[in-house]
This record gives C-alpha cells, structure tokens and sequence, in this order.
C-alpha cells in the first residue's frame, strides 16, 4: 500500500496543467464518438488518473468518469470521512461514495446518460469483474469499448510539470544512493537507509530491488527476510514523487570500483542518448560498441495508461511499440563484462527523430 | 528473496490441493495484482509488486505463472526454481490462451476480487464464485505457520509502535514519522507495510496516508500500523498525545479502552462478528457517543487479518459471519470522538477455544509523549 507522502503542491503541478490534460482527452473523446470515459485506480493501477487528477489511491479503488466537457467526477470506494482528504490531494469536480464502484458507474451512467452513447474504458480487458459485471450488465453494457489506445495517444511526450516531477524523482533516488553506507554488510541495513532517504525526502513510494551478490546472481529481488551483502551487489530503486515514477539501478562495490564498470556506465549513457523515437532498441549500437561485455538484457519503459511503469522494449521482444520524441522513459540494462555482470538504470527524455536522448540525472 | 519456511508453502499447496480435490478441480488459475497478492500468495507463494500474475494450480504438479514484466518473471524464477514462470505484454491474452489449451480438464478461476473482465466473461466465468468460496474458506482459518507467521508480524507491530512513539515529536511532518517506521520495518527484514495516521484535535476525521502537517503539542496522532511477515499481516492502533493529555482526552480514550477491552471478551468460537462489533458500540452508547458508530464517523470495528490487510470478516453489527478457532484479526472501536478529534485503539487477536489470545502486546494506554 502507499505510504509515503501524498500531497498536492498547487506550485508543483497548477491546476491548469491538469485542467489541460483533461481537456486534452475530452477532445479525443469528442473526436472519437465517445460520451464518456471510466478509468480504474487502485494503488496497483494509479497512473491514469493521477495524471488527470493527482489523485492517489492509498489502499482501495476509484473509478474516474471523464464526460466530453466538464471537470472529471469520482467514483470512490472509500468511506465518507475521507472525502475530504481525497479533495485535498486531487483537483475533482465531484466525490461521490461508492462503496460498490460497479453498481454505482451503472447508476451515474442512468443518471448522467452519456451523448453520445459509446462509454470508453480505459484497459477495459484488465477492469477487475467485479467493477466490470454491473456495468456491462447494465443497459449500457452493449456500448463499451476499449479505450487503451485512445489515452496513450494523449499521455506522452511528457510536459514540463512531469519532468520536473521525475527530475525530484529521480534526485530523491540519488540521494538515497549516497547515503547506503560503505560498510554495509546485510541486505535489511542497506534497504533500510534507503527507505529513509527516500521517504525523508518526500518519496510517495519507493521499491527497492536487490541483486544482494553479484557474484552469485544478478538477479534484482523484492527482499523478505534479510540476505548477506556480497562484496559487489546491484540496488534497483523505483520512486515515485507525486504520482510520477522513475526506476534507476546502481552497482556498489565495496571494494575499489572496478575499471569494467566505469566503460559499462559510459556504455550505457551511450545507448541512452542514441534511443530516440525512430530507434527503441539497443541491440546494434550495444553489439556495435568497442567497448567490452555484451548485453544480457535491457528494457524500456514508460507510463502510457494506469500501471506507474509498462514495457515498450526489450531485448526479448521484436518489434516496440512506438514512443513519441519527449517521453519520459526509463532504460535499465544488464551487460555481462568479463568481471561479473553489471546492472544500470536511469529515466531519460526519449530524443525526437535524428536527435539524443536526454538522461535526466 | 523469500524467506518463507518450505513447510508453510507446502502446507498449503497441500490445502488447496485437497480442496481442489473435492471439489472436483483439477487446474485452478488465480488472479492477481500488487493491490490483491494475497490468494496469490496462498495459492503460489508469489507477491506481485508490478502488473497482473496468473498462476495455474494442478494438484499434482508445480504451477505455472505468467506475469506481465521481465524482470517480475526473473525473480519468481530465482525465488521458485521448480515454478514453470514466463512472461508477456499481454498477459491476460497469455493467460486467456493458456486456459484454451488445457482443454476439456475441469478449470476453475478465482478470486473475485481479481479476475479482469476479459478472463471473466470467457467459459470459466460461472466458476468465479465458486472458486473464491474455496480459497476464502481456505484463507479464513490459519494452519499453525501461519499462525506462527502473524505472531511474529504482530510482534513486529508492537516495535513498530514503539519507533512511530520515539519519531513523533512536535515540528515533525507526518511523513518523517513513517520514514522512520519503514526503516525500522526494513531493518527487521520487513518490506511491506500498511500505515496510515491523523494529528491534530477535534478537527480531525479520520487518518489518511502521511502529509507535510507537522506535529503540534498538545495534538492527538493516531496511527494504525501494519506490518508484514512472510505475506501475514498483523495490526495495532494506538493512539497518543504530544505533552499532558488533556481531561477530555483522558476520558475519551477511557470509553475507547472500554470498548477495546469489550470487543475482545466478545471475541470467540461461536461468536457472530456482529457480536464483536455490538460489545464495542454498546459501551460508545452507554456513554451518549451512540452517534458515532455510525458509518458517518467511522467505518468498521475490527476485520480479518492474514494475507490482506483488511479481510473477512467485517467487524460490524450486520456481519453474521461465524467465528473458529485460528482465525486472525484486529479488533478496533476507532472512531470520531466530538471533544477531541478521531480517536483508534486496537489490538491483534487469535481466536481460540473458549476466547481469544491476544497478540498485540503493547500497553492499552493514552501513551503522552514530552515536548522537550
């Protein structure tokens, strides 16, 4: 569950900005017939809305209903008394209670019959059954659609506001980096000077992964219990700031940071800032390089609908999806060097066609 | 990295299996997600932390699982060597596919709380409800690991408690107070934890994820805290005041006490949840507070703890549900007090023969912490 610092910084992200993002999907919607559009949250699946609304679930399920004009209306799963709390972090036009959020989309539905009548649903194919069945049961039923491709044409490039947001982001992250102290010997010591770090530093929420040695396995793991720390271990640390995630990993040695790492961590600013929107793959410039190692896999994400973080590329998958110049993104890449494997991660501001990517850190 | 003991994985893959056996079942598939882990949990030893999971349970053989990231499906592989893990873009298509090649074997799909649509309106959609039925009568009673694992989760929230007293001092934010208790919990090998809280006085309804509001003497911080162990949750809620508690905190949190202390004698096999929540509501009635055990002020008395933080059953006076032995919750009467603001108290509890035990061991008190 979410349990860092959830607030809204009016100076951060004005109301305008998301005033504008809504805007900007009601034109679609209005371009594509639709009357209105649902999009689910939960702490799992929070992006979507809280891009339109900074609105961010701590435990429990909203579903937002987007008219084609007009201020956004939510449909709350949460008590009464929080209400309140749920003005207070989010820009809304409404709160309505809606301890059943399927029984009561289907009655705002009746009650508010969209014009025209197509109802669009965010990844409708993942709406859990228990807020889809009474809608779908209902008389509107016969008129959703899936409405996944319509809201990520409008979600990236990313504005000025976001990258400032994963810029803090990315910078709470760093921070909590340098504070892992040099000694540390458990895996519970290190992860808990980062949780510290970040959530001191106004992290909404933080996941830490860790390949706790490198010398065993570079696989990142979410860590029950405690591990002992190898003498080179790898931190993926996933932040978000007000509803903005990044993902950035590291290596830690303990000893004298091999000279391997140092041409790995030049090798992947490099395939970073040759991503651009023509090119989302890092297979020829990485097999390409002089440098030594060879890729073992990589990845790149962004944010395009309700998950924080979702893959546009990897190694293992042939074709990405296209991504426009200007989105946020975030590569992380495994090379394996002739000393042991190498881990690196960091969000970047994808380059437009023929121009570099930007890491923001 | 899973430090779960092999015989609790086993055990209840041994539950389901038998389960599934009178039941007729022989492959159960089981949503999930970060947000509901916890049949996942029960049924595969897997919590998400990013996208949808599906297992594929067959009684005889190890599962198979299918996620939606790479590096999801790479950890669950080092976790569970002996899993069948992939993943895919579209997992729900992956999983919709795979259920399609199993063929005319008797599947059943579950839970309700995390089936997507897709999967839902396909052949296996009049098995939902029975499916969840046999995971949470399954889940409801806990087998002695499981028991010994929310032990020792609510052990860890009586520590926890005691770092959340230490970090609240007046002119600290909300959220350094659970910067502190997260390190604290990660410290002790804890990754998950569910907390939120509330300060200040009678203006205050109910609590809420951490903001920048920084502690004030004289305010009443309330929190509940939720620890994990092993995929258990356990649970306490306290409450305590910056500098001397006033008169009318004092004999608020005295009437709180009372319903504590009420709701658990209450707690027992045989007992109906309602009659949790009716022993706690009659002392706020008794004491002209009747008004706020309403769901105006708060929202309910208690719930089931174990895998999910806020399980069956719902502690409240409509709530017919039976209680056993080895079931696991808290009981809490926590609610608005109009002298001095929302007000929790609440202890972890284990249903046993004859009554309960009580797990949660920090002392039932208005704690009151110095200003200097």
């Amino acid at each position: 569950m979410r349990r860092g610092l959830i607030s809204w910084s009016r100076d951060e992200v004005p109301a305008s900005v998301l005033e504008g993002r809504v805007a900007s999907l009601q034109r679609q919607m209005r371009d594509s017939g639709l009357g209105v559009v649902l999009i689910y949250t939960s702490f799992a699946r929070p992006s979507a809305v809280a891009w339109l609304t900074h609105f961010v679930p701590y435990w429990n399920e909203a579903l937002l209903v987007v008219f084609p004009t007009g201020a956004p209306v939510l449909l709350a799963a949460f008590s009464k008394r929080v209400h309140d709390w749920i003005r207070s972090v989010s820009h809304l036009g409404e709160v309505r209670s809606a301890p059943d959020l399927g029984r009561a989309a289907a009655a705002f539905l009746k009650e508010r019959p969209p014009a025209p009548s197509r109802i669009g649903v965010l990844e409708l194919d993942a709406l859990p059954w228990l807020v889809a069945e009474p809608i779908m049961k209902s008389e509107y039923g016969g008129a959703v659609v899936d409405a996944t491709a319509l809201f990520a044409s409008i979600r990236q490039p990313a504005d000025e506001v976001e990258i400032r947001l994963a810029r803090r982001a990315a910078t709470i992250a760093v921070q909590a980096f340098k504070a892992i102290p040099t000694g540390a010997k458990r895996a519970s010591e290190l992860l808990s000077v980062l949780e510290r770090s970040a959530r001191l530093d106004g992290a909404e929420e933080v996941l830490p992964r860790l390949a706790p040695d490198l010398d065993a396995d570079a696989t990142l793991r979410r860590l029950e219990g405690d591990a002992i720390l190898g003498e080179r271990y790898a931190v993926e640390l996933s932040v978000a700031y007000k509803a903005t995630w990044i993902r950035i990993t590291r290596c830690v040695s303990t000893q004298a940071v091999p000279s391997s790492w140092r041409g790995a961590a030049d090798r992947f600013v490099e395939a970073a800032e040759r991503l651009n929107e023509a090119n989302l793959s890092l297979e020829p410039q990485v097999t390409g390089s002089v440098r030594p190692g060879k890729t073992a896999a990589w990845t790149i994400e962004t944010c395009r609908g309700s998950p924080p973080l979702s893959i546009v590329a990897t190694g293992e998958t042939p074709s990405p999806s296209a991504l426009p110049g200007g989105s946020l993104a975030c590569l992380s890449l495994q090379l394996d060097l002739d000393d042991g494997p190498w881990l690196g991660g960091a969000p970047l501001i994808l380059g437009s066609r023929g121009q570099p990517s930007r890491l923001l850190i | 990295m899973s430090e779960i003991p092999g015989n609790a994985r086993t055990e209840r893959r041994a539950r389901l299996a038998r389960a599934m056996a009178d039941e007729g079942i022989d492959v159960l598939v089981v949503a999930g997600n970060p947000w509901r882990s916890d049949y996942l949990r029960f049924a595969a030893d897997f919590t998400p932390v990013e996208g949808q999971a599906f297992a594929f349970i067959e009684r005889e053989r190890p599962a198979r699982i299918i996620v939606e990231h790479p590096a999801e499906a790479a950890r669950l592989r080092s976790e569970q060597a002996e899993l069948a893990v992939s993943w895919s873009l579209s997992p729900i298509e992956e999983t919709e596919a795979a259920i399609r090649e199993l063929g005319a074997r008797r599947i059943a799909l579950g839970p309700l709380a995390a089936v997507p649509y897709r999967l839902a309106m396909g052949p296996l959609g009049a098995s939902i409800a029975p499916a969840t039925a046999l995971l949470d009568r399954l889940m409801l009673r806990k087998s002695p690991s499981e028991i010994e694992a929310f032990r020792r989760a609510a052990a860890l929230a009586d520590e926890g408690y005691a770092v959340f007293r230490e970090a609240a001092r007046a002119g600290r934010p909300e959220y350094a107070l659970v910067a502190e208790v997260e390190a604290f919990f990660r410290s002790r090998g804890c990754p998950e934890n569910f907390q939120i809280l509330g300060s200040g006085g009678r203006e205050v309804r109910g609590m809420h994820p951490p903001m920048e509001r920084r502690l004030a003497p004289g305010d009443l911080v309330t929190t509940e805290l939720t620890p994990c162990v092993e995929g258990y949750y356990a649970q306490i809620c306290r409450t305590l005041v910056l500098g001397e508690a006033s008169e009318a905190q004092g004999r608020a949190f005295a009437v709180y006490n009372e319903a504590l202390e009420a709701g658990i004698a209450a707690v027992r096999p045989g007992a109906r949840a309602r009659d949790v929540a009716r022993a706690q509501n009659e002392v706020f009635r008794r004491h002209g507070l009747g008004d706020y055990v309403t769901s105006e002020y708060t929202r309910v008395r208690g719930h089931g703890l174990g895998l999910y933080v806020d399980g069956r059953p719902a502690v409240l006076e409509d709530v017919d549900l039976s209680l056993e032995p080895d079931m696991t919750l808290i009981v809490h009467p926590n609610t608005y007090h109009p002298e001095v603001g929302y007000f929790v108290h609440g202890d972890s509890v284990r249903v046993i023969p004859g009554g309960c035990e009580v797990l949660t061991r920090t002392p039932r008190r208005l704690f009151s912490v110095p200003l200097a």
